[in-house]
């Protein structure tokens, strides 16, 4: 290494024969603690304003609140929830309202994104047109506009007194739609039954992985869709049984919902409240304009010789498409679906517009006595959690389905 | 074996009628298969109806006057009202602005010589100057507005003549007289105090489809720089800038923006001094723009991964500093790559500007939605009419965006090489 020429103080501003302030990694050290230091003192700052504002102003602040009563209702909610609930519980409930909404969003969206997606390649030239107006249409307007639309059809809808039997015990009405839905007399026999499905589920999983490999091995055919299914079926069966006669009366009946009272309020069974439809139909709509797109550039993904190839070696139409097309365009598919479905369950938060209680819009409620920044804090919490989930997800199968390169 | 030249040969038959002209089309395109038959008997029936119903509700029953009552409001919002402009009538100051877009896009269709260029310029002059002729509200729309609405057609001729004749004519001259225009345009919205037919006008009363478009032209014009900056930023070899654009991206791209809008209403000025003036507009601006450039900064890094790393290599070796490969090598071939996602993140940020409802900007949707409110009792039951054509607006904007980057990307010969 050469040596640094001069006196031991000029010694000094070499470091590695190099001077200081022309060495890449001292460079990019120095560079790193500035801008370190930087970003610290402006977050400190920021942290520091609000706090001193918020003692100056007398703000209330701190988390104490949670656990007082939120006396307030809230609309639709899918855990049970009284007026006289803490602040954490309504949190929570209208988490959970945000959740559930997210996870049947985007069961449909996904749904009915492949079909639009599939019927833009359709060889048939009205099918294809049909889609691609479709999609042009519905992702190039604000999903904002499209669900003051949605609320305004449900809002246009008949009263409840006047309102639609679709069938026996199904109403649609402006106050939503009821339909009849499993409810458990006693919620011990209920959860216990719950527990024993679960365990049923699991164990026809197991034989269904087991039999699969079996065949694989083998070649023996081992039905094992239809051995797990049975499994699954009849372990679960026996539970309800067992639990039914050792509680007296089943885990579930259904509650079919009737008017009820002078006003022809609808009770019982399970009713979607409007809000709730006007936002799931405008958030699956515009969702799925953005997946049909996505499973379209999937598909095409896949080159024709693909399927031609697996066809060749003596693959069933049906297997070349399981077997060989189908996988290789789920890895172009997935990763960009998965930040759909993240989208989906953020725009979940214009329910605030048209009064569905999801998280946004509760916490907007709350902050009109509880201490604003501190549901701020929580409500940053809670959607970072969520989008890590979907993070989380996607990485896992980025992990699985990665290509090995030899 | 006889060779082929032994055997005499037919002349060839013109293809069966099934397969040429409209017949064929049809055959291999409607009829191809039985459950190609049902499926367009299917969706003719459906579309037919669709169609029946539609034309119907358009023809006979469906009722624009509220789209003819908020007439130019829709546009400016609440910026010619008494309270905001007391004494005067301050149309004129956003019809300059627009005239200044015209000009500017006379130049940007003689710069870049292309035809999409000059549909939209021409395309955006004629609309502009059709509104002059409209019939309704003379009391609203004076002769002066009217003249100034007309204007706009010499405005896009102005323009092309400027970049055609003078040495005005090139991408740099027509970025940075856009960036002027820009700044002029919120002076003369803002107003100069003092300065006579320009006295201020609260950003309060800013609003319509003037306020998406500053919010979004805004959002755009800073959201591409930032995001580079945050994907060079995440890619680097340095830890403490990687964790800080890290940290910034994923918080961004994890809180919806309704959430973020409504908290800086109260976080922001609790969080900046009391006198620096912090207004909703700027707020809004700042979180609309923070919020893009998080999901910019993901689409540029995937430009820049997908980038084959012998290019960085190939530029190092020719004794390119590292600073000039990132800048001349790798960000213009990753962008290049991305132009549809980031394309797509400026229609996105457009549609969001409609969100700014929450912090009580009247944007062009809240402004509708809260006169629509104000007069239930006339105007409700229009509610349909106002949310389609609404709707209609927000969709020539991004349909035109998502076909100028179709075209761009033609240009640039993506796929190509």
């Amino acid at each position: 290494m050469a040596r640094a020429p001069g006196s031991f103080l000029t010694g000094l501003a070499y470091y590695q024969g190099v001077p200081v302030w022309r060495h890449a990694q001292i460079i990019q050290w120095a560079l790193q603690i500035v801008s370190g230091i930087v970003v610290v003192v402006l977050v400190a700052s920021f942290f520091a304003n609000i706090t001193n504002a918020i003692q100056d102003r007398n703000i209330p602040h701190g988390f104490g609140f949670l656990s007082r009563e939120y006396q307030t209702p809230i609309g639709q909610h899918f855990l049970p929830y009284e007026s006289s609930d803490t602040y954490l519980y309504a949190f929570g409930v209208a988490a959970t309202n945000t959740i559930i909404v997210s996870i049947v969003g985007v069961i449909l969206a996904t749904a009915l994104g492949i079909v639009v997606g599939v019927a833009r390649i359709s060889g048939n030239w009205l099918v294809s047109r049909t889609a691609l107006v479709y999609v042009e249409f519905f992702r190039n307007v604000p999903l904002l506009v499209q669900l003051f639309f949605w609320f305004y059809i449900v809002l246009t809808l008949p009263p409840v007194r006047q309102g639609y039997v679709l069938a026996d015990g199904i109403y649609f009405n402006n106050a939503g739609i009821s339909v009849p839905w499993p409810s458990p007399p006693s919620w011990d026999a209920a959860l216990v039954w719950m527990a024993v499905a679960l365990v049923s589920i699991i164990a026809g999983v197991v034989l269904h992985r087991i039999l699969t490999r079996r065949e694989e091995l083998t070649g023996k055919p081992s039905y094992p869709f239809l051995a797990g299914g049975i499994t699954t079926v009849v372990a679960a069966a026996v539970g309800w049984l067992v639990i039914g006669a050792a509680s007296g009366n089943s885990p579930f009946e259904i509650s079919v919902p009737a008017p009820h009272g002078t006003f022809g309020r609808i009770a019982g069974g399970f009713t979607i409240s409007g809000g709730l439809m006007a936002l799931l139909t405008g958030l699956v709509i515009y969702t799925s304009s953005f997946i049909a797109e996505i499973v379209r550039a999937g598909i095409q993904s896949v080159g024709r010789g693909q399927t031609e190839a697996a066809r060749s070696l003596g693959l069933a139409p049906m297997a070349a498409l399981r077997y060989v097309a189908f996988p290789q365009a789920l890895r172009v598919i997935i990763p960009p679906l998965i930040s759909q479905c993240l989208n989906l369950t953020k725009n979940s938060s214009l329910a605030a517009a048209i009064g569905y209680a999801d998280l946004t819009n509760v916490g907007k409620t709350m902050t009109q006595i509880a201490p604003a920044v501190s549901i701020y804090i929580l409500l940053m919490v809670a959607y970072l959690a969520m989008s890590l989930t979907y993070s989380l997800i996607g990485n896992l199968y980025n992990r699985r389905i990665r290509l090995v390169r030899n | 074996m006889a060779s082929d030249t032994d055997i005499p040969r037919a002349e060839a038959l013109p293809p069966p009628i099934t397969e040429r002209g409209i017949v064929g089309w049809t055959h291999a395109n409607l009829f191809s298969a039985w459950y190609n038959t049902v499926l367009t008997f299917i969706f003719a029936a459906i579309l037919a109806l669709a169609l029946w119903f539609g034309l119907r509700w358009i023809i006979l029953e469906s009722d624009w006057r509220v789209i003819a009552t908020l007439g130019g409001n829709l546009i400016i919002g609440q910026y010619n009202i008494e309270k905001a402009c007391p004494g005067q009538n301050c149309f004129w100051r956003p019809q300059v602005s627009l005239l200044l877009v015209s000009v500017l896009l006379g130049m940007a269709w003689a710069v870049s010589g292309d035809r999409v260029a000059r549909r939209i310029a021409i395309g955006a002059a004629v609309v502009a100057a059709a509104f002059a002729l409209l019939p309704y509200s003379l009391e609203r729309m004076g002769l002066d507005v009217r003249l100034l609405l007309v204007a706009n057609l010499p405005a896009v001729a102005a323009g092309w003549a400027l970049a055609r004749f003078t040495p005005l004519g090139t991408v740099r001259w027509t970025v940075i007289m856009g960036v002027l225009a820009f700044l002029l345009t919120l002076v003369l919205l803002r107003g100069l105090p003092g300065v006579p037919g320009l006295q201020p006008v609260s950003v309060i009363y800013w609003g319509g489809l003037m306020l998406n478009l500053l919010l979004a032209v805004t959002g755009i014009a800073l959201s591409l720089p930032i995001g580079i900056a945050l994907a060079l930023g995440r890619r680097s070899r340095l830890p403490v800038v990687k964790l800080l654009c890290v940290v910034f991206i994923e918080v961004f791209r994890g809180v919806p923006l309704i959430t973020l809008l409504f908290m800086s209403q109260v976080l922001v000025p609790l969080a900046f001094p009391e006198d620096l003036p912090t207004n909703s507009l700027f707020r809004a601006g700042v979180v609309i723009t923070l919020f893009s450039s998080a999901y910019m900064a993901e689409n540029i890094r995937g430009g820049l991964q997908a980038l084959h790393p012998g290019q960085a290599e190939a530029a190092r070796a020719l004794g390119l500093p590292g600073w000039q490969t990132t800048l001349l090598i790798s960000l213009p071939q990753a962008i290049r790559n991305v132009i549809p996602a980031i394309v797509g993140q400026f229609i996105s940020l457009f549609k969001d500007t409609t969100l700014v409802y929450i912090i009580g900007m009247l944007d062009v949707l809240e402004f509708g939605r809260a006169f629509i409110q104000g007069n239930v009792a006339e105007y409700l039951d229009s509610t349909p009419e106002f949310l389609l054509f609404i709707a209609l607006v927000f969709w020539i904007f991004c349909y035109t965006m998502s076909y100028v980057s179709r075209r761009v990307e033609e240009h640039l010969g993506v796929g190509q090489r």
